[in-house]
């Protein structure tokens, strides 16, 4: 037997989903545990190992690799729980990440915030002016030292960081991407003053053209980088005393990996890994039920992550935009949108009721947790309002106390509002589901999209609590809350799915026709790199598959149009058809006659994409059909309405349900992960892989 | 007086039933009645509005991946609009937003004298850069535009504009600082049909870039444009094949009446009255040593807003820009301060106010006019004169003064470079603008500091390029570019700083030519509000003789204009020179005016600025009477005394008599940061001395004249070196507690309007 395991670890939950070459998949959710997140993750690996009936250590033994994915590093940077770090930069450039090109008082900015200029500001800058410091030195474009590196200069500004107590430094140097000797000679000296300096460069992090953005790319990659290094070199040394078999990757945003002993000094590259996860999820489970535009609505305990795919792809980006900054990271487009089932509500200056953004986060969570939290959160009003059973959540395992939910709220807005605890808490959650729908919308409709055109998918442990009320909110017809094996885990089964993709690139800008024994040459060595950085995963293939491509434009043009060389020797006739492509490829997205051949066309970069297509195949496995009608385990008074108060509400235990079976709203519906609510005029529908389709009920 | 015949491509507002009374019955337009537009959901309503949105958005992805020009990919000078069948604008780009009052003139214009020859047809694109038609506010901008069909009825328009390199005349980059008239700049050319039946017609394109030194680089931004609109039609006609060509129309006029009718409740719910502002340039062309002023007087009545700009200087060098550049200044404050609220449909927000203005006039000129610093200039500083206007009104209301600023950054320091690049296989000539003084710094707000390097105010999203972008492209070396402590106004909030930069030859063995042009140098462009100082003027040098290239190679690398050796050679607004391989060019743009009399602000904010390197120790001192210790903490008891001794200062060289009356404030009502109305009262909100009575009297401040130093190390006091007129530093103060009321650089005869009393009382008045 060979194992798979996706284990994604969020500010709240730590979710695992393990696959075998057998096709069978099986879930586990567990407590994060910050600030170790490590033992959260043996936790659930422990807790696969249980369902499988085997120990840790036979189960690890057996693992073909596990696909590690993690918000912790995009928290910090959101929340800006970073330690200090330094920046070296070139000699009158400093002030660059200051400047911030202009653009960072409006990136990352809705269309209703973009033009309120008046209301923008640039108060996020990085670090203080104190810690971004400059060194002499000169390259220029083409490669050449103009001015040699001041190496006591260099010891003497490292000696000042360190005396402000610095542990991190960011080098990035003007041009370093073309000539990296200047950032690699720093990397030594600062070795030599202190050999635990975690040094990033930005030829390294980033190696594109535009100083600002690979500067605040090199920055955000040090804010994290060594807390990373910490982890996960503590995590593998755990996973490897244990038996752990085969390699613990760690996922990119744009879906590749790296090893985990590589990732610190790409610690940029892993931000958002789990985003991605929870999107190709939706994306893998899509292509099983028809779905091809779907918003994906992942609800954990501290965040609200929503992806759009439309047509069948994830919308996708090449820079991100993290804290009003540009970052060099390809990325799967997720909006971070409000906070999840620990968003804490509180009663504002004017006596109105608030939700959010602050989170009672995994530590000390909602009062209800009874771990010190004083503040009541979402979950504390399910809890309340019946929707969340008192025996707790996971089964049990993790316990609630109604006592404390019913304090926090009275004492912070019950009592604050002059309402009954019960009245409050259904106030909480109804102001949640409007707040939560507008959000929504206003990020699919931003977009430019009509949410009427999509399929909602709920998932994340918070989700299924609200999704029937948002998508309502936000006008579309039908929720898919996954279900199933992977539950409330979905992110995990999107990284346990992946394959790995690996993609290398290379500038060699030059006119057409291009020699071909070059352009061969340029793609041989890429083909190279990539077949090696595949092996160095140190995993068996099925196969490997490549894509070789070319960015292309007309001269003097300073943005390129991707198109792909096809298989095969690269030759004068290869090159040709490539430019046709180009041609046809640049009219199709600008219109016929826009293109410009008499300014000739260049060639930019080389890329070589590899993907290495895994053994497995994680097949949700079918459901049962059902025969005759759902039971309702029990019935306990819930509070879904306001207006309506308590009403007596079936509960059904999701392991009795079948295929086919239809619930009709009001339910509630207990599945070991998480409780989805079908509201009075929706009926739920099992489908054949187990998951919940809630819609309109017919008539109503 | 008009030329005759030059007249006839004067475009202005027209009304819209009167406009489409006009049109020839071969020409049928889509639209829609009031009921259709009563009839919409809200959710489709929002829908439709994003959708159209991001129509313009779409149009300026594509546009940026298509241009050839830095001007547009890094710094984002264009624009986009969608608009209505009579070319009323629904939806804006939010980049350069003083096209916006441009745009909609060019398209009325081209429905009135092309509708019947050559036609308007369905696969139709017009080009224009003709500042008289619209489009644009000189000739470099060039806009492609096309009228959108369906079903056989013209349902509405969508356009493209960037700012071009270069498109002829005798000027590098088109811009000629000496030139007398329009004839020594790029040929305007009124609409002419560029695309028919969706071909690109190969004679048009080619007369286009026939003008150009930079013909590759002008054939290739024309396909970018026509690119950009063909984006922008399919998009719009995905839109009206799923959701109906009425309900997108009716989307389309609701959106524009919705702008409106918001705009005008804001208006109501606003005092009444009268406000002025007066601006100056400073030199008009090649060896003008004028000073050539704009002033504007904005009435707002009820719901409505008039801009009289009558008592403007006439006409002059190459100061001047069109009426459409007078409308796109407005626009440029209009937008932001007063719309930033409500969704940008210009066509509605356009409705709420009319412009008055002697023709023949620097913000109003008369073919043949040169017009060649239309937008940088004159079309700049009406903008910032009617935010001055604007935010003298919102300051009045507590509950707005979020939407109130100093001015920003004044102008546009302009260098055109171009010379020779060899640092390729085949030596290559270069040809383009130096995009770093986007960097502007803006003006200081009541409740905020102006934002540092926040940008160009009439440019939204504008942007600078990474200084690789343009070592990349140019065969230059950047030295540095730095924010530039000091350069923000002092105030009670500080006015952003600016940055400044300097360039050496890199990769060439021939001097770089440079065109130069700017104001704001001898004249302070922008100016504080409420006491607030203004930022700084500007100031460009070359360093000439200089030998920078072998300091280099020695390993030294310059900071400073006084390191980098050579003669420091001062640079006038406008002028034609060369930057010699070895020599440093260097730019040094304007930030942002103060607010409130610095003397009042936080002592910890000016320390946290000191630390980040945004204000000196030594201006902290002077200029804000705080002093900071070495740990870069405020020393109170010596910052206690500091401001003391300044404010004795200002009591000691004022001429004020007597003793004079408190008012009681109790029931005080806000007109600015230091003034409060007490009934028919004016009365300081410090120290609550009398200050005037009546809407028609005069304010009791004491004014001082002195040198152009007393405002600070960041206004460089050499007026004379460009201008005849004296120049001089005026403040006022609060008689009672010298709190200073209003601070200015301004010639010396400049009239102002700091002492009518009406200015702050016009409700009483009217």
């Amino acid at each position: 037997m060979a194992y798979v395991i996706g284990v994604d670890v969020g500010g709240t939950f730590t979710d695992a989903v393990l696959d075998d070459d057998s096709g069978s998949v099986i879930a586990a959710k567990a407590p994060s545990t910050p600030p170790d997140y490590s033992r959260g993750v043996l936790d659930v690996l422990e807790l696969l190992a249980e369902q499988l009936g085997r120990s840790l250590e036979e189960m690890l033994a057996e693992t073909h690799h596990i696909a590690h994915g993690t918000t912790s590093s995009l928290n910090a940077l959101v929340q800006r729980k970073v330690p200090d770090v330094g920046f070296l930069t070139t000699k009158g450039h400093r002030d660059s990440i200051f400047i911030m090109n202009v653009e960072g008082r409006y990136l990352g900015r809705s269309p209703h915030e973009l033009q309120h200029v008046l209301a923008q500001d640039k108060d996020h800058y990085l670090l203080p002016k104190r810690h971004a410091l400059e060194v002499t030195e000169r390259i220029d474009r083409d490669g050449n030292v103009i001015v040699a590196l001041d190496e006591d200069e260099v010891r003497t500004q490292v000696e000042k960081l360190r005396s402000e107590g610095i542990q991190a430094i960011a080098v990035s140097l003007l041009w370093a991407f073309r000539n990296p000797t200047h950032e690699r000679r720093i990397r030594e000296i600062v070795a030599e003053i202190d050999p635990d300096i975690y040094v990033a460069l930005s030829s390294e992090v980033s190696p594109r053209i535009r100083e600002f953005a690979r500067n605040s790319t090199t920055i955000m990659s040090t804010q994290v980088g060594p807390g990373l290094r910490d982890y996960l070199a503590n995590l593998e040394s755990s996973l490897k005393q244990k038996g752990l078999g085969g390699p613990l990757l760690v996922m990119q945003s744009n879906g590749g990996a790296v090893a985990a002993s590589e990732a610190p000094q790409q610690a940029i590259s892993t931000v958002g890994s789990v985003l991605t996860g929870g999107v190709i999820g939706s994306v893998q489970l899509g292509q099983k039920l028809g779905h091809k535009n779907i918003i994906s609505t992942d609800v954990g305990g501290t965040t609200f992550l929503v992806g759009l795919i439309v047509d069948g792809e994830p919308e996708r980006d090449t820079t991100t935009v993290i804290n009003h900054h540009p970052i060099n990271v390809p990325t799967l487009k997720v909006h971070a949108i409000g906070s999840g089932g620990g968003a804490i509500a509180w009663v504002d200056a004017g006596g109105n009721l608030r939700i959010g953004p602050h989170s009672a986060q995994a530590v000390p969570g909602p009062a209800c947790y009874d771990q010190g939290g004083t503040e009541p959160t979402n979950t504390d009003a399910n809890l309340v309002l019946g929707i969340l059973p008192t025996t707790g959540l996971l089964g049990g395992r993790k316990a609630l106390s109604l006592e404390k939910a019913r304090q926090a709220i009275k004492a912070k807005v019950a009592d604050p509002l002059g309402l009954s605890v019960e009245d409050a808490a259904a106030a909480i959650h109804a102001a949640q589901n409007a707040q939560t729908g507008d959000l929504l919308r206003k990020s699919v409709v931003e977009a430019g999209h009509d949410p009427r055109d999509f399929v909602l998918y709920a998932f994340g442990g918070s989700g299924p609590a609200f999704c029937a009320k948002y998508a309502t909110h936000l006008g579309v017809d039908e929720v898919v809350v996954p279900l199933g094996p992977v539950a409330s885990a979905f992110s995990a089964y999107g990284l346990a799915a992946s394959d790995i993709a690996l993609a290398q690139e290379l500038s060699d800008p030059a006119q057409l026709p291009v020699d071909a024994v070059r352009a061969e040459k340029n793609f041989a060595q890429l083909e190279d790199q990539v077949r090696q950085g595949l092996d160095r995963q140190g995993l068996k293939f099925d196969r490997v598959e490549i894509v070789r491509e070319i960015d292309m434009r007309y001269a003097m043009q300073l943005a390129e149009v991707t198109v792909p060389v096809a298989d095969g020797p690269v030759d004068a006739g290869a090159l040709q058809d490539a430019a046709n492509r180009f041609e046809q490829k640049y009219a199709d997205l600008y219109g016929k006659g826009t293109g410009f051949s008499a300014a000739g066309i260049q060639a930019i970069t080389y890329r070589v994409r590899g993907r290495g297509v895994l053994p497995f195949s994680p097949e949700l496995p079918p459901l049962e059909r059902a025969v005759g009608e759902p039971e309702a385990q029990s019935t306990r008074p819930v509070y879904l309405e306001i207006g309506q108060g308590f009403v007596d509400t079936p509960i059904y235990d999701y392991t009795t349900l079948r295929a086919g079976h239809v619930i009709t709203g009001p339910a509630v519906i207990e599945v070991p992960t998480t409780t989805v609510v079908v509201p009075d005029g929706r009926t739920g529908t099992v489908d054949e892989l187990g998951n919940l389709h809630i819609r309109r009920t017919q008539g109503a | 007086m008009a030329v005759p015949g030059s007249e006839h491509f004067a475009s202005r507002p027209i009304d819209p039933a009167t406009l489409a009374a006009q049109l020839p019955a071969s020409l049928p337009i889509h639209t829609v009645t009031q009921e259709q537009i009563d009839a919409l959901d809200p959710l489709t309503y929002e829908v439709i509005r994003h959708r159209l949105w991001s129509v313009t958005d779409e149009m300026g992805e594509a546009l940026k991946r298509m241009s050839g020009s830095p001007i547009v990919t890094d710094a984002n000078d264009f624009d986009f609009a969608v608009s209505d069948e009579l070319g009323q604008e629904v939806q804006v780009g939010l980049y350069n937003t003083m096209l916006v009052g441009a745009v909609d003139l060019a398209i009325y214009w081209t429905l009135q004298h092309r509708s019947v020859n050559p036609g308007i047809a369905e696969g139709d694109m017009f080009l224009t850069n003709d500042p008289w038609v619209g489009g644009g506010l000189h000739q470099n901008d060039a806009m492609v535009y096309q009228p959108v069909f369906w079903e056989g009825k013209l349902f509405g328009w969508t356009s493209a504009i960037a700012h071009q390199a270069d498109l002829g005349g005798v000027g590098l980059g088109s811009f000629s600082p000496a030139a007398q008239d329009v004839f020594s700049e790029s040929l305007p050319t009124p609409p002419i049909k560029v695309v028919r039946d969706g071909v690109l017609q190969d004679d048009v394109a080619d007369v286009w870039v026939r003008r150009s030194r930079v013909p590759m680089m002008i054939g290739l931004d024309l396909r970018a444009k026509v690119g950009a609109n063909s984006v922008g039609r399919d998009r719009l006609i995905a839109v009206i094949e799923q959701y109906g060509a009425d309900t997108v129309k009716a989307v389309m006029k609701r959106m524009m009446s919705d702008a409106e009718s918001r705009l005008r409740g804001k208006l109501t719910d606003l005092p009444d009255g009268r406000w002025r502002a007066t601006g100056y340039q400073d030199q008009s062309h090649t060896g003008d040593r004028g000073l050539h002023k704009i002033t504007v007087e904005m009435r707002k009545a009820g719901d409505h807003l008039t801009f009289d700009f009558t008592g403007t200087d006439p006409q002059s060098g190459v100061v001047n820009c069109t009426y459409a550049g007078m409308r796109g200044g407005v626009m440029l404050a209009l937008l932001p301060i007063l719309a930033g609220d409500i969704p940008w449909s210009a066509g509605g927000l356009m409705r709420c106010f009319d412009l008055v203005a002697e023709e023949g006039t620097i913000n109003n000129a008369s073919f043949p006019a040169a017009v060649g610093r239309g937008p940088i200039g004159p079309a700049w500083l009406t903008g910032n004169l009617v935010a001055e206007c604007l935010s003298q009104m919102l300051d009045q209301a507590p509950e707005l003064d979020a939407h109130v600023q100093s001015a920003c950054c004044g102008t546009w320091d302009t260098a055109v470079i171009a010379g020779l690049d060899q640092r390729g296989a085949v030596p290559t000539p270069f040809l383009s603008i130096l995009m770093d003084p986007m960097a502007g710094g803006y003006g200081a707000q009541p409740q905020a500091d102006g934002m540092d390097t926040g940008g160009l105010f009439c440019i939204p999203m504008g942007r600078v390029p990474d200084v690789e972008m343009t070592e990349f492209l140019y065969p230059v070396l950047a030295l540095w570019r730095r924010e530039e402590p000091d350069s923000g106004g002092p105030g009670r909030r500080r006015g952003g700083v600016s940055a400044s930069m300097a360039v050496t030859p890199h990769g060439t063995s021939f001097p770089i030519g440079l065109v130069l042009a700017s104001n704001g140098k001898a004249v302070s462009q922008n100016n504080g509000l409420a006491g607030g100082y203004p930022g700084n003027t500007g100031v460009e040098y070359i360093a000439r003789g200089a030998e920078v290239t072998t300091m280099l190679g020695a390993g030294q690398l310059p900071a400073d204009l006084a390191e980098v050796g050579g003669t420091a050679e001062l640079q006038p607004c406008y002028g034609e020179t060369y930057v010699a391989p070895g020599e440093v060019f260097t730019m040094f743009w304007q930030g942002g005016g103060g607010y409130g009399d610095p003397l009042t602000r936080t002592p910890e904010d000016v320390a946290r600025d000191v630390r980040e390197e945004k204000v000196t120790a030594a201006a902290a001192e002077q200029a804000y009477g705080v002093v900071v210790d070495g740990t870069g903490a405020v020393d109170a008891e010596a910052t206690e005394t500091r401001r003391r001794e300044l404010r004795e200062a200002r009591r000691t060289r004022g001429a004020s008599e007597g003793t004079r009356e408190t008012v009681d404030l109790t029931d005080a009502r806000r007109l600015d940061d230091n003034l409060v109305a007490v009934g028919e009262q004016v009365a300081c909100a410090h120290c609550a001395t009398l200050l005037g009575t009546g809407a028609v009297g005069e304010l009791d401040l004491v004014r001082y004249e002195g040198p152009v130093s007393d405002a600070g190390p960041q206004v460089v006091d050499n007026a004379g070196e460009y201008v005849d007129g004296a120049v001089h530093f005026r403040q006022y103060c609060c008689p009672g507690c010298f709190t200073a009321v209003s601070t200015a650089v301004v010639p010396v005869d400049h009239v102002d309007d700091v002492t009518r009393t009406s200015r702050v009382l016009a409700d009483a008045r009217s």
